[in-house]
């Protein structure tokens, strides 16, 4: 799973949030490292759609724009679940074989 | 922070970023435009800048790529064996472009070495030669035209497809009854590409699941069991 897509997962597992409420949910969740556009948003918005992992959850008129709220669907919950469960884990190997090697370089 | 309003323009400036913008995202499909321009329109006015009239060029650059993108994509409800024979068919045109340049580029080659083993076999080759690089562009907007057609669900363009196998096939087999010119091992190869590209998007053209959505009309109904 691409870094921008996970951080849009992400974004959406705390409650339903439209397009520019993605955006800066994702720039705070990467600290300001990831800055989406709206082009690579919406390509990603389209294929999760697709893939059944986000859904609408409704549609406002604000200001006379349309503003589209997403939500995790379940199959969005399990994915992101899975990802996160995965990265954690190459993680937690990558950091505990920093510290072996750290103890080894000090013994 | 996600409640951020349009920032503060002109109307002058307003009203030319979003033509702009609309500009950009007339390269988007139209079903995609259908469903989430206004939107996407929304977003892109919200993250704009104050005083700014014009699309940035990361902005315009990232839409195009998106664009681009969108339109190598299955539109919805497409089976698989569609999106792969509208590839295909233009994987096909790509290679028969490859094709077209390879023969520009070894025309004096191919002649030279026919001229060193059989100078009376030097016109034919020649006009063999010219005849493939006339040949080849009409091939090409042929193979661009079926997948644009097979990809905008055009039910004829499945005969097109057919009847195009049959020319190609038909090409060949003239190509090998006929006596091999110097270059003929490479022309043959570039030939059977060409040749199982087409007969792969024939196939999955016809499959069921194309069937299904050339012709959901005439699928045929699951009657209740008992």
């Amino acid at each position: 799973m691409q870094e921008a897509t996970f951080l849009i997962l992400t974004a959406l597992a705390a409650g339903t949030q439209h397009g520019y409420g993605i955006i800066s949910d994702v720039a705070d969740i990467s600290g300001g490292r990831v800055k989406l556009l709206a082009g690579t948003l919406y390509t990603a918005l389209e294929r999760l759609r697709t893939d059944g992992l986000i859904g609408v959850d409704r549609e406002e008129i604000v200001d006379n724009r349309l503003r589209r709220y997403y939500r995790l669907t379940p199959a969005g919950e399990e994915r992101l679940a899975a990802e996160a469960a995965r990265l954690h884990s190459h993680a937690t190997a990558a950091l505990r074989r920093l510290n072996l090697n750290l103890a080894g370089g000090v013994a | 922070m996600s409640d951020r309003d349009e920032p503060a323009l002109s109307m002058s400036e307003s009203a030319s970023l979003e033509r702009g913008y609309r500009r950009l995202l007339a390269c988007y499909p139209r079903w995609f435009r259908q469903e989430n321009e206004e939107e996407v329109l929304a977003v892109l006015m919200t993250c704009a800048q104050e005083d700014q009239a014009r699309p940035s060029f990361e902005a315009a650059a990232d839409l195009l790529k998106g664009a681009a993108r969108m339109r190598l994509r299955p539109r919805p409800g497409q089976p698989r064996t569609v999106s792969a024979a509208v590839r295909l068919l233009y994987l096909g045109a790509l290679a028969e472009l490859g094709a077209l340049l390879t023969i520009i580029a070894s025309a004096g080659t191919v002649k030279a070495a026919v001229a060193h083993g059989d100078p009376a076999g030097v016109p034919g080759a020649s006009g063999r030669i010219l005849v493939d690089e006339i040949l080849a562009p009409v091939v090409i907007v042929v193979w661009l035209c079926l997948g644009w057609a097979i990809g905008r669900r055009r039910d004829a363009a499945r005969i097109g497809v057919t009847a195009f196998f049959g020319l190609i096939t038909m090409t060949m087999l003239a190509a090998l009854s006929a006596d091999s010119p110097v270059y003929a091992t490479a022309d043959f190869a570039a030939g059977m590409v060409l040749w199982l590209i087409s007969l792969a998007s024939m196939v999955l053209v016809f499959t069921p699941a194309s069937n299904r959505y050339f012709r959901p009309e005439s699928a045929p109904m699951v009657s209740p069991a008992g």
